[in-house]
């Protein structure tokens, strides 16, 4: 990776420099290998820009985002990416942020991320985000890849789960689910079981993609030949299990510790958010909440599916206080089913709130990552959207059917 | 000479009537340059860490955006030394450190929440208008204690 | 805290004067204090020194047309790779459109000035009021 270009990123943001962030930002930028850019802006068009957009924003720092917006999509600045940011709890920046991403996105194939900081935000916060961002910048071939070939694998060494599949031309030949332990041991016993499964030797395999919180370490461990972040892959994973390749399409992971709203398109990210302060938007809410009704998790989405969460008072999305609020409930004598029913609705409602404002939500919508397994949730989440969500085959196994779909694009090479 | 506080406060017009008319303006440009002088501090290009926005507590709640407080940092502590302000309204606009409007209505309050001696008016469009911003500005400047005739 | 006459500040020098040109200033300052570094750019002269040589420096400049040469001092030196256009990629910085703003003031500003000095008394400035509603009213009626 490191001896391709440098990928230009557009800094589209109010506050950034005032905020004591900045420095996180060219930070998470140099780690990439990206630039972080300004886009060039006519003077004269500021005094009208208000009107041009058709948001008149009193701060003048986002009327000269909206400006910087309109030199990215009109080419007079030339960018790979485009970075939306402004402060956290500023509602006019969250107007003019949204609006300037849909028009980018409206406008233009760039791929953009936007997001809300605080004067607490890392590099490391921004690092999945950014990389994602650059890697569809400059690998818009490989993502453009529709069928796996040949013999690989792929490994998702995830916070929660680790999971691994063996393909062979476009079928599942052989997959591992472990819970995470140690990151490599589990990997290998993940890997070993879908290798097991497949009946192939790891020496066959022709070659191997890694995703995940831990895919630095296991992809090093393995010789990856391909090691991504979970947003691409994930995308992809995704809108190849669902057949929904060409088009418009939206994906929501919920994973074991965060989740991420993509929106997609050709099978390639535009927009995407990513969760990931609390844990009440996550797989371990559900994971709590069936150890508090003393039922196995995977017993839990077809108890959810029977009750009827308005029955159950719940008060925060919180895992501690939400979780309490349902102990409540229980003791109150609420049934195990409204109980689950009301679990699958907070984890769903908190995305909703969070998160599904950030992207367009477009049809097909594809719910993947272990949390889709719960049957309770892709009906809660149905039911909040009034749309139909799909969960495709394998949905648990998303990031590494991406991974080693992704890295059938290196078997020819 | 008094210490007059301008807003905006980056504006090359209202730092010169005040050094002009024999008074110190406390002004953006100076507390900018103290920051990026700063040796050792390696947060480009303005060089406000995490550590403003938490100074900036002083000034706004922690609700308030890490933007706001961040700017309020450099602001608080000119108001807090100001002895009199000049507030111009109607200003053309103004980015960076005046590019924030929630920042500029808090700066605006906090110089006229302190009482100290003020004059307030709007930026000039025309030669009348002109006469009457700068003449109204060098009264006032002169009203203020040590205040000297114009050199 | 009191100014330390060895830091070094930079000032910009702008003119808004029809008797002084450009090169005028430049030459002014050149021929003064050596430990003086400056740059040209669209609006004037930046001046980096010694707050002492600088402040020098500007005073023999202003003093050229003193109602219509106006002085800032600026936060950053010139050319600071921090502000720099070039190593920002591209993207004017913050400052620059306001200054345009306010540097197309200054024909106003120093007309102002020099009545100031000549003692001319100031003028009523009278601003247009919103119209009453009842004349609005009226104007209604006699279009309709």
């Amino acid at each position: 990776m490191k001896n391709e270009s440098a990928v230009k990123v557009a800094l589209v943001s109010c506050g950034s420099e005032y905020a004591g962030v900045h420095g996180e930002l060219e930070e998470v930028a140099r780690s990439v290998d990206a630039k972080l850019i300004f886009p060039e802006v006519d003077i004269n068009i500021l005094d009208d820009i208000g009107r041009d957009f058709g948001l008149e924003a009193a701060s003048p720092d986002l009327r000269l985002m909206m400006a910087r917006a309109k030199s990215v999509v009109e080419g007079i600045t030339n960018v790979d990416g485009v970075f939306i940011t402004s402060c956290f709890r500023c509602a006019e920046a969250a107007i003019v942020r949204n609006e300037v991403r849909r028009y980018i996105h409206k406008h233009s194939d760039i791929p953009v991320i936007s997001y809300s900081f605080t004067e607490r935000t890392t590099a490391a916060t921004l690092m999945t985000r950014m990389e994602a961002l650059t890697t569809i910048a400059r690998r818009r071939h490989l993502l453009a890849r529709e069928h796996q070939n040949g013999l690989t694998a792929g490994i998702d060494s995830g916070s929660t789960t680790t999971k691994a599949v063996v393909m062979r031309d476009d079928k599942i030949i052989g997959s591992g689910w472990v819970p995470t332990i140690k990151v490599i041991d589990s990997a290998t016993e993940a890997y070993n079981k879908a290798l097991e499964d497949a009946g192939v030797k790891a020496e066959d395999i022709q070659a191997l993609g890694t995703t995940g919180y831990g895919r630095f370490l296991v992809g090093e461990h393995f010789n990856a030949q391909l090691i991504q972040e979970e947003i691409t892959v994930n995308s992809k994973g995704a809108v190849y299990l669902a057949d929904a390749q060409q088009g418009a399409a939206t994906v929501i992971d919920i994973g074991g510790m965060d989740n991420k709203a993509i929106s997609i398109q050709d099978g390639i990210p535009g927009m995407f958010t990513m969760g990931g302060i609390c844990a009440g938007a996550s797989g371990r809410f559900l994971d709590m909440t069936s150890k508090r009704l003393g039922v196995d998790i995977t017993e839990l989405g077809a108890l959810a599916v029977k009750g009827m969460q308005d029955k159950v008072d719940m008060n925060s999305y919180c895992i501690v206080f939400g979780i309490q609020s349902l102990v409540n409930s229980l003791a109150k004598g609420s049934t195990q089913e409204d109980v689950a029913a009301a679990a699958c609705h907070s984890v769903v409602e908190q995305i909703f709130e969070q998160q599904l404002q950030e992207v367009d939500v477009k049809e097909p919508l594809i719910l993947v990552g272990g949390s889709s397994l719960i049957e309770g949730v892709p009906k809660a989440l149905s039911e909040l959207l009034n749309i139909k969500v799909i969960v495709p085959p394998n949905s648990h196994l998303i990031g590494a059917v991406g991974s080693a779909l992704l890295a059938s694009g290196y078997v020819e090479e | 000479m008094a210490k007059v506080i301008i807003y905006p406060t980056n504006s090359l017009i209202l730092s010169d009537l005040v050094e002009r008319f024999g008074h110190k303006p406390l002004a953006m440009m100076e507390k900018i340059k103290e920051k990026v002088a700063t040796v050792g501090v390696d947060s480009p290009p303005l060089n406000i860490t995490a550590e403003e926005p938490k100074n900036g507590l002083k000034y706004a709640a922690v609700e308030v955006p890490a933007g706001v407080r961040g700017r309020m940092a450099i602001v608080g502590p000119m108001v807090d030394d100001a002895e009199a302000g000049i507030i111009v309204s109607e200003s053309p606009m103004a980015f960076g450190c005046m590019g924030c409007a929630r920042t500029n209505e808090l700066t605006k309050f906090l110089i006229r929440d302190r009482g100290i001696p003020l004059l307030e008016l709007d930026f000039p469009k025309d030669d009348d208008e002109g006469q009457e911003f700068v003449y109204k500005i060098a009264d006032f400047l002169k009203s203020l204690p040590d205040g000297e005739a114009e050199a | 805290m009191p100014d330390n006459e060895d830091d070094v500040i930079t000032k910009l020098v702008v003119l808004g004067s029809d008797s002084v040109l450009p090169i005028d200033a430049a030459l002014k300052i050149y021929e003064s204090k050596t430990g003086i570094v400056i740059k040209e750019t669209c609006f004037g002269t930046m001046v980096t020194g010694s707050r002492a040589d600088v402040n020098q420096v500007v005073k023999e400049v202003v003093a050229l047309d003193k109602n219509h040469i106006f002085v800032k001092e600026r936060g950053f030196p010139p050319g600071d790779d921090r502000r720099c256009r070039a190593s920002r990629g591209g993207g004017t910085r913050p400052g620059f459109y306001f200054m345009q703003e306010e540097a197309g003031m200054l024909p106003i500003i120093g007309k102002a000035l020099d009545n100031y000095e000549k003692g001319l008394p100031a003028k009523e400035v009278e601003r247009k009021k919103r119209m009453k509603v009842s004349q609005l009213k009226d104007i209604i009626e006699s279009t309709s």
